[in-house]
């Protein structure tokens, strides 16, 4: 700790400290431009400067780091000439156009000149008339009004990997922009946009559409990932107009990707649905509630009567809250007497669960947000973070830039590996192979701990298992040199920290359970807590639904017993998902949806289930009811109800809980408190860990035959997620439609031109879409984003039963 | 060329021939003068060793007016020529080298040994006599013995040596090289780096070039000790693009070192391993300012950084890092080989050693010269210099580039050093040295290195980029007769303000050309203001265009040159200037041969 002084008020602060740090940790305000907490010291706009008894020169705070003793003024009369002088200088150049600004109100600039700044200028100058950037979807830049503080080409290259934009040119001509002067072309997460303290960065759709001091900002849990960021949503007439990251708030401190900050809109679609709807002879009719309840009511209880409990099943959802889930699942096991109930977790995040279960005894394992920072090796297993889990990635970059080995085994190139210390560009689903390979390596040079492990069960079988996965044997699984494996290897285990990380989303289909079983036993061999394996859920709440118990126990039937077997169930309630469009071979979900005697889907819009449905029940969305959203680590946080909810539909819990009482069921929960109380009182105990390695074997997936020669990956873009985002006009902005990406050399051989149409087949049918010819993939495989139903991409994919990874063979060939 | 008939060439026994190849000799021809002595002798059977040596525009004798300059060493007996073409040299064959008489009327005057006598020369000393592209001929004169000097002692006693010559950083700052080499040599971080600094940038300024050019052993030699000294095994050389030959000869000087085993593994078994890599600058002048230097070589956009941390600590890469100019590191090898006390003799108290100055402007003997710390400006002007050209009164002298200042004829006493550059609100600077006469207009001068500094400003903190752009306009304003009253003191203001809040030394620098011209010569910018008059004639704006009649030889010329019809002009009539159509343009002003338009 060092003892300083700051306008004689005496100040601790910890060592390294800036002066404007300390000055700020003490409630002392230094004015400043261009500092940022997130980001190294840059010292450019000079308004932070101090005197510091002893120097003769000013000093800038920001950048100046506090010794012992020091006494810092920072309003003497030389520095507020100077301050003014320079505030002067940009308000020469700045235009006055506050009045059609929308940063007027919360500018900072304009803040600084109220304060400190002259009334009159002693020098004139023409303003700059630079045509400002309206072309890029999201994001609008106006040079015009920068005062080249740099904290956006800072924010963009420093902290989001990016480097999007820089300053360009030399001295009073530099200007910032994307390189040759050229559209702005980037990730548009936005950050940018918050970090600008002038009008010279804003968002496209929030121009002129409110005035700063008219906003009514209300806190919210962002609705997509997992990583449950804070975002603070700017409200004008019950209204969210616009979304920002709020330093300081939330495990995000600030920070938000494009989907949070741009993704919000999607409330406003205009195929939300407003009031309940019964089919009759193929038609939808609006009704009301109470006939709309009335009349499942009726059928749910012939159903059951006619074939019994265990005919009726249910599908939760993990973008609706912890309340809606424990409600729908009370609902079937005590309202139905039924266990039938499952998620879209069963395609992706049970397989964690499953894992963490069998080789740690864990019935839950959340992440950590800060994990990655100060390990020595970090290893990536066929896992995209920085698209999945956006703000959680940007502390992998972090950890990398501090230092961290980051290792990266994926077939695509992705922002992390463009940012990794070594990317293994593995051949798709062979993560099982590779993890196995580096077991085999700690056990043969004895690079593991011994003491703890030796005696676990398992340990002798795996030893057996992994001989099959000699360097000389896994070079040619993953197409990873011997050399590079070894080393690797010899890495990750001589480290003194380490963290292996990888993610199963419903969509993601390189990695099965046999890949969390893999990794799991290489985290147990080093001696590692469990905790070095993170493994995140996918969605806002995957992690609460879980926890709510959306899982079939005791019997019932999951999603694949439920909807791959037509006739498993008469009887489904599907609450706030689109399993015709998101689920893995969706041709015999939609046929098993159909030979249905009776469908009732509550969701938030039009869905292709929907249309399939006997009643569509409308719901309210995110931020239209209170409830409770588990992040991947583990944390529940309040979602807030800042806007009205849309038409006539009603939370998903409250629908769920009338439909019980229509039913005549007696269930005690009449508000979400009482909800709340029962779920806390059902919550599973933390079970103490007992290790077992489960030894896993690599099984060639997919049916590579000369028909189908094309491995297909499945996944997610950095803009969407799921196919939630698809109803925003935000995100739809920077991307709407489908592609594959194809290699250059697969794309020449099939004849396949960039952005051309090309219809594309598995063994289970065929998708027409546009081409992405790109190296990003490499030859022999191509990728597909999952996210836009129009493609129907789940028209191809196909279920695994097994632990390994869904992997699917696909041909392609242009389409005329 | 018809043969010659053999002439008797026995009594040339011994003969070398040297002619300047550096970028200002080659500018100026010696590349024709040494092949037109080839032929010439080769047409008489002379086989002479014409050793290309260096000697840049100023060459090692300094005479950049005087190129090409050649000596003829016939017998041991050493004659230079100056201002030689190709066609001068069939005649020097011909009488000097055949006939053994010099041709007198070439031969360089009084003023060449004038020129030399004040200086002292260590750095330049090689300059002019040794090949550069030669690693051998650095050899024999000694070269590299410092490097085998240093290997059997500690680092820290490489560091006391240099500490205790009292060697200051001659990039402009005068840091003292043996602190920071200590502090470097302490700071935590591996591996550590040293920085050859030549990127020299200032307007006029060619000190680094000459001494890369003529002795680039040297620099790499003293890169070698510095290298070990603070435990660095890499080095960096960072140089204009617009250096190019420098660039050659260092390449071949780092190629042959490490044939030689001067440089890369295990250097002359001694354990050290060293090696040097060349960064060619892309042309701004802030990225001679260390850490826009650095930004420059990890290939970042060359912008300064602020400070702490030093590079000392955090520097390239981020690893402990020393940067040294060119001239610092080339004197370490004699620091070495004769020793810090004799180093320490030269100079004053505080500013040991000798200084090289590029010595420009209105002075007769432009070139470059090295002179030792503490040498009166009026011996460098008048003794070195030879005085104002056409003996024009000496009004003031600009050093330190465009971060100094201008020291004006009454401090003319002031002995050259770091302390009292600085007091005189000057700077000692890289070493360039701009000499004014009282045909410069201090308001011109001051605009034509704030232009300067203005167009390399990086544009990174709000006082320097916007703030100098101001200042140059009113500077230019004011040399249009646009000036207002107040001016002066706004200049005054905004400099100060500027000087103290930006974030590099070329911010706070960059307004000095102007507070001390306003310091020294307030007097002229009145004139401007409030007169409307440029005392020196120099702003073409606030000459007066009237034509004297006493002067005026009724030749016609500004008749003919006035692009606006402004002159009325007939034959044996002194012309008129019809002031409603003048535009001022200043080419009457030109044409006119005996200065007869006021």
């Amino acid at each position: 700790m060092v003892n300083i002084k700051i306008n004689d008020k005496h100040i601790t602060v910890k060592e390294g400290t800036t002066i404007l740090e300390a000055a700020l940790q003490n409630k002392i305000d230094i004015p400043h431009l261009c500092y940022d907490k997130r980001l190294v010291p840059y010292g450019s706009c000079r308004l932070c400067i101090v005197e510091v008894e002893g120097q003769a020169k000013l000093l800038a705070a920001c950048s100046t780091p506090v010794t012992p003793g020091m006494s810092v003024r920072t309003e003497t009369p030389k520095l507020l000439k100077a301050r003014k002088t320079v505030l002067e200088l940009l308000l020469v150049h700045h235009p006055l156009d506050c009045p059609v600004c929308d940063k007027a109100g919360e500018c900072k600039l304009q803040d600084l000149a109220f304060k400190y700044g002259p009334a009159e200028s002693r020098f004139k100058a023409k303003r700059k008339h630079e045509p400002a950037d309206t072309g890029s979807p999201l994001v609008e830049r106006d040079s015009n009004r920068c005062v080249l503080c740099g904290k956006c080409v800072r924010v963009c290259g420093e902290l989001q990997g990016v480097g999007a934009i820089n300053i360009i040119g030399r001295g009073f001509e530099s200007k910032i922009s994307p390189a040759f002067d050229e559209k702005l072309n980037c990730e548009f997460c936005g950050q940018c946009i918050d970090a600008c303290p002038v009008g010279a960065l804003g968002r496209r759709h929030f121009r002129h559409s409110a005035r700063a001091w008219f906003l009514e900002p209300r806190d919210n849990v962002c609705p997509y990932c997992s990583v449950g960021c804070t975002v603070t949503y700017d409200l004008r007439e019950g209204k969210i107009m616009r979304a920002r990251g709020v330093e300081g708030k939330g495990i995000n401190n600030g920070n938000l990707c494009s989907k949070g900050r741009f993704g919000f809109d999607y409330i406003y679609s205009e195929k939300r649905l407003a009031s309940p709807l019964i089919k009759k002879n193929g038609e939808f009719r609006r009704v009301s509630w109470e006939e709309a309840l009335k009349h499942i009511a009726g059928r749910i209880q012939a159903i059951k009567h006619a074939h019994g409990a265990d005919s009726i099943g249910a599908i939760g959802s993990p973008r609706c809250t912890v309340e809606d889930n424990f409600m729908l699942q009370k609902f079937m096991k005590s309202v139905n007497s039924s266990n039938n109930i499952d998620s879209s977790a069963r395609f992706g995040y049970a397989k964690i669960q499953e894992a963490v279960q069998m080789s740690f005894g864990l019935n839950r394992l959340p992440i950590n947000h800060e994990s990655p920072l100060g390990k020595d090796v970090i290893l990536v297993v066929e896992s995209d973070i920085a698209s999945t889990h956006p703000v959680w990635g940007l502390n992998f970059l972090k950890a990398k830039k501090e230092g961290s080995n980051l290792v990266v085994a994926d077939t695509r190139e992705t922002k992390l590996t463009r940012h990794s210390s070594r990317w293994l560009r593995v051949k798709p689903g062979t993560g099982v192979a590779l993890l196995n390979c580096i077991i085999k390596i700690a056990l043969d040079e004895g690079l593991y701990d011994k003491a703890k492990t030796q005696k676990i069960e398992g340990f002798s079988f795996l030893s057996e298992t992994v001989n099959d996965y000699p360097p000389s044997a896994v070079s040619r699984i993953t197409g990873i040199s011997e050399d590079i494996l070894v080393k690797t290897a010899r890495e990750f285990l001589t480290a003194k920290s380490r963290l292996i990380t990888l993610t199963i989303g419903a969509s993601e289909n390189t990695k099965g359970l046999d890949t969390a079983l893999a990794a799991a036993n290489l985290v147990i061999l080093t001696g590692e807590n469990p905790s070095s394996l993170q493994m995140p859920a996918e969605f806002c709440n995957t992690f609460g639904l879980w926890e709510a118990g959306v899982k079939p126990e005791l019997g019932g039937k999951n999603a694949v017993s439920m909807l791959y077997k037509p006739g498993a169930v008469k009887a489904l309630f599907v609450m706030g998902e689109n399993p015709v469009i998101t689920f893995p071979d969706s041709k015999t979900v939609e046929e098993a949806l159909r030979s249905l005697d009776f469908l009732v889907v509550q969701d938030i819009m039009m869905t292709h289930t929907a249309k399939l449905a006997n009643v569509v029940l409308p719901a309210s969305c995110w931020s239209e009811k209170e409830g409770t959203f588990i992040n991947a680590g583990g944390i529940p946080q309040q979602v807030n109800h800042i806007v009205n909810s849309f038409g006539n539909s009603l939370a998903d819990w409250q629908i769920l809980k009338n439909l019980s009482k229509v039913m005549g069921a007696e269930i005690a929960i009449d508000d979400i408190k009482k909800l709340r109380e029962e779920f806390k009182n059902n919550k599973s105990v933390e079970q103490p860990a007992k290790l077992t390695f489960n030894p896993v074997t690599y099984t060639a997936v997919g049916e590579y035959d000369t028909e189908f020669p094309l491995k297909m990956i499945t996944g997610n873009l950095m803009q969407h997620s799921g196919a939630l985002s698809c109803m925003s006009k935000g995100l739809g902005s920077v991307i709407a439609d489908a592609f594959i990406q194809v290699n250059p050399a697969d794309a020449q051989r099939y004849k396949i031109r960039d952005n051309g149409f090309v219809e594309l087949s598995s063994i289970k049918g065929s998708v027409m879409m546009k081409a992405q010819v790109s190296d990003e993939v490499p030859e022999g495989t191509v990728f597909a984003p999952v996210h836009f139903s129009h493609a129907r991409i789940n028209h191809l994919t196909s279920l695994s039963e097994t632990g390994s990874p869904p992997i699917c063979a696909v041909k392609i060939k242009a389409a005329n | 060329m018809p043969a010659k008939k053999p002439t008797k060439t026995s009594g040339i026994k011994d003969l070398v021939i040297r002619v300047c190849v550096g970028t200002g000799g080659l500018a100026a021809g010696s590349q024709e003068v040494i092949d037109e002595f080839g032929r010439q002798l080769k047409s008489y059977g002379i086989k002479a060793d014409i050793l290309k040596k260096c000697v840049n525009k100023t060459g090692c004798r300094g005479f950049c007016a005087k190129d090409v300059l050649v000596d003829v060493i016939l017998n041991g007996k050493s004659e230079t020529y100056q201002l030689i073409t190709p066609e001068n040299v069939a005649r020097i064959v011909e009488e000097h080298i055949l006939k053994g008489e010099p041709v007198k009327e070439w031969l360089v005057g009084p003023e060449y040994h004038a020129f030399h006598d004040k200086q002292t020369k260590i750095l330049l000393k090689e300059c002019g006599h040794i090949d550069p592209e030669d690693i051998n001929a650095y050899i024999n004169i000694g070269g590299y013995e410092a490097v085998r000097k240093i290997f059997p002692l500690e680092t820290f006693e490489v560091i006391e040596e240099v500490r205790a010559s009292g060697l200051r950083g001659r990039g402009g700052a005068g840091f003292l090289t043996g602190l920071k080499w200590d502090l470097c040599s302490k700071a935590e971080g591996k591996p550590k780096y040293i920085i050859c600094n030549a990127d020299e940038g200032d307007p006029g300024a060619f000190m680094d070039r000459s001494v890369i050019e003529g002795n680039p052993h040297s620099v790499i030699e003293g890169m070698i000790i510095g290298g070990y000294a603070i435990g660095a095994n890499y080095g960096y050389v960072y140089i204009r693009a617009e250096y190019p030959l420098a660039i050659h000869r260092l390449k071949i000087a780092i190629a042959d070192a490490r044939k030689k085993g001067f440089i890369g593994k295990n250097i002359l078994k001694s354990g050290f391993d060293f090696d040097i890599k060349i960064k060619e600058g892309a042309g701004a002048f802030i990225c001679g300012e260390e850490t826009a230097l650095i930004a420059s070589i990890e290939g970042k956009r060359g912008m300064p950084k602020a400070k702490p941390p030093f590079p000392a600590y955090k520097g390239l890469w981020g690893k402990p890092t020393v940067i040294n100019n060119v001239e610092t590191l080339a004197n370490l090898p004699s620091i070495i080989t004769k020793g810090a006390k004799w180093f320490a003799s030269i100079g004053t108290e505080k500013s040991k050693g000798t200084k090289v100055f590029a010595l420009t402007g209105k002075i007769k003997n432009t070139g470059l010269i090295e002179v030792p710390m503490g040498i009166s400006l009026k011996e460098i002007i008048y003794d070195i210099g030879g005085g104002c050209e056409r003996n024009r009164k000496f009004k003031a002298v600009q050093t330190g580039g465009p971060s100094g200042g201008c020291i004006p004829a009454s401090h003319i006493d002031m002995p050259v050093d770091y302390e009292s550059l600085m007091g005189a609100g000057s700077m000692m600077g890289s070493g360039g040295m701009v000499v004014m006469d009282d045909t410069t207009c201090m308001v011109d001068m001051a605009k034509f290195f704030l232009t300067f500094t203005q167009n390399e400003s990086c544009g990174k903190c709000t006082p320097c980029r916007i703030g100098t752009k101001r200042m140059l306009e009113i500077l230019t304003r004011i040399t249009e007769g646009k000036g207002k009253e107040g001016d002066i003191e706004l200049l005054l203001e905004l400099g100060n303000d500027i000087k103290l809040s930006s974030l590099c030394g070329l911010g706070m620098s960059a307004p000095n050309p102007v507070l001390s011209t306003i310091k020294f010569f307030r007097d002229e910018y009145e004139a401007h203001i409030k007169e409307g008059v440029c005392p020196a004639t120099v702003c073409k704006a606030l000459r007066r265009y009237t034509v004297s009649a006493e002067l005026c030889k009724m030749c016609g010329k500004c008749f003919k040159a006035c692009p606006s019809a402004a002159v009325t002009w007939e034959k044996k009539q002194p012309a008129v200037i019809d002031k409603t159509k003048c535009i001022k343009c200043g080419a009457c002003y030109e044409a006119c041969p005996f200065s007869a338009i006021l």
